[in-house]
């Protein structure tokens, strides 16, 4: 599913991606995504670095979105500081 | 209360055929009746129509999903919102096509039966949560029996259940008292609206949505006409907050959804009463716009007006708003809305269908 097309919505979000428990840790933890991305890009970008099938992700230490939200609805409901907190684990962190 | 209670009554009925690919006996299995929850998810009823099918299924290890006329069901989504989205009126009983085999893994996430719904549910509860307090610790501090009986009561659609134990992550948006008396102006529901607790930082008022937009090009009269949804591609997902203005007491539906649509309410454009307002709009345009005699502009009248009637340059018009199944009059009080037709995991799913001039999505 798509966000619809409105001028904030090509607005550019700063996802922090964090990595908890043994997950291993980025080069670079911080990237500019287009809000209009799903959050599906965004565990499909974590799945690639980390060459990992099982991943777990979830925004402010809290829950994991479902992979059709738009990342400009995430940060605008979840985001601060400009920013939306994103973190991987291995295995379940927050059930 | 007694809204609520007809949510959760709610049901779909289901005609469910097996994919054709995936039937070995002849003739072939008839298809399964079914009476689905609207709260429900489709996946949990795989143990009501796995029997029907099991003697004709090819061997293999079963997944079950579904589809409606070729576009594969996102399970994650409640049945009733699927259904006030993507069916053709006045499809009775509703017509869905089961598979146990060849997961569309591009287009659904992996679905492990109830775990996997639950997980979503208790995720999507999280979420609302977050949205409605701030964070999510109502629902993380919750003990593993309470979560248990939460999930079982919507698997078991179990209103009094639900209400005993959801009432503990203290997730009311609106007021009890305005619950118990249903005095939609009852100055009570005004107060408790701008409630913050001790600490300050919980947000009282602000209601967790999830929005779906189908788009329908203008030329299409009757519903009934219009094309099936072939793609998820076509359907805007808009997960929003919206936050209940002047103290609830007249923030009505229409303001609500201007709040997350703006490009589709321009001013003074009464779509409840649509046919005369659309006309009674065309001659106030005829007669303040003849004035300034804007009809020797290029591009055309109609794309003046549009632009000039909208306050972003989107085109269309709002067709028909849908909750759980309804169609509430815009003027119906926010609050109402949210008291009644709350989603178990606490989001409003609105359906929204929008008329456009063309389809650009």
């Amino acid at each position: 599913m798509t966000s619809t097309e409105s001028p904030s919505s090509v607005r550019k979000v700063v996802v922090h991606l964090r990595a908890t428990g043994d997950a291993p840790i980025l080069k670079q933890a911080k990237f500019k995504i287009p809000g209009t991305d799903k959050f599906a890009k965004v565990i499909d970008f974590l799945r690639r670095q980390l060459h990992r099938e099982t991943l777990f992700v979830y925004v402010n230490s809290a829950f994991s979105p479902n992979p059709d939200e738009s990342v400009i609805d995430l940060y605008n409901n979840f985001g601060y500081d400009g920013k939306l907190v994103v973190n991987y684990a291995c295995s379940m962190a927050w059930g | 209360m007694e809204a609520q209670k007809l949510v959760w009554e709610g049901a779909i009925p289901l005609q469910i055929h097996l994919h054709e690919s995936e039937v070995t006996t002849v003739p072939a299995p008839p298809p399964a009746l079914i009476l689905a929850p609207r709260i429900g998810y489709l996946p949990l009823l795989a143990s009501l129509i796995k029997p029907h099918f099991s003697g004709t299924l090819p061997p293999g290890a079963d997944t079950i999903w579904f589809e409606y006329n070729g576009l594969p069901l996102k399970w994650y989504i409640p049945t009733g919102v699927l259904f006030d989205l993507l069916s053709a009126e006045p499809e009775r009983p509703w017509n869905l096509t089961v598979h146990f085999r060849g997961y569309p893994g591009s287009i659904l996430i992996p679905c492990e039966g109830e775990e996997s719904i639950k997980w979503s549910f208790i995720n999507s509860l999280k979420e609302a949560a977050h949205i409605i307090t701030g964070n999510c610790k109502n629902v993380m501090n919750m003990s593993q029996p309470d979560q248990v009986e939460l999930w079982r009561s919507v698997l078991n659609v179990n209103l009094e259940a639900y209400l005993r134990v959801s009432s503990k992550l203290k997730l009311g948006i609106i007021g009890n008292q305005y619950t118990a008396t249903s005095n939609l102006q009852s100055s009570k529901s005004g107060q408790s609206l701008g409630e913050t607790d001790a600490t300050g930082n919980v947000k009282i008022g602000r209601v967790p949505v999830r929005l779906y937009v189908r788009f329908v090009s203008e030329d299409i009269d009757d519903l009934e006409d219009a094309p099936h949804v072939d793609s998820w591609e076509k359907i805007s997902y808009i997960n929003r907050a919206i936050e209940i203005q002047g103290e609830g007491k007249c923030f009505t539906l229409r303001d609500a959804l201007k709040s997350l649509l703006p490009e589709y309410f321009p001013e003074n454009f009464l779509i409840d009463e649509e046919p005369s307002s659309v006309k009674g709009e065309d001659e106030q345009r005829g007669s303040t716009e003849d004035a300034s005699d804007t009809r020797t502009k290029e591009g055309g009248e109609d794309l003046c007006e549009y632009v000039s009637a909208c306050c972003q340059s989107v085109e269309g018009e709002l067709k028909f708003v849908r909750i759980q199944g309804i169609e509430p009059k815009l003027e119906t009080p926010f609050t109402w809305v949210v008291t009644n037709l709350i989603n178990p995991d606490h989001f409003l799913h609105i359906i929204v269908l929008v008329k456009v001039p063309q389809l650009t999505v």
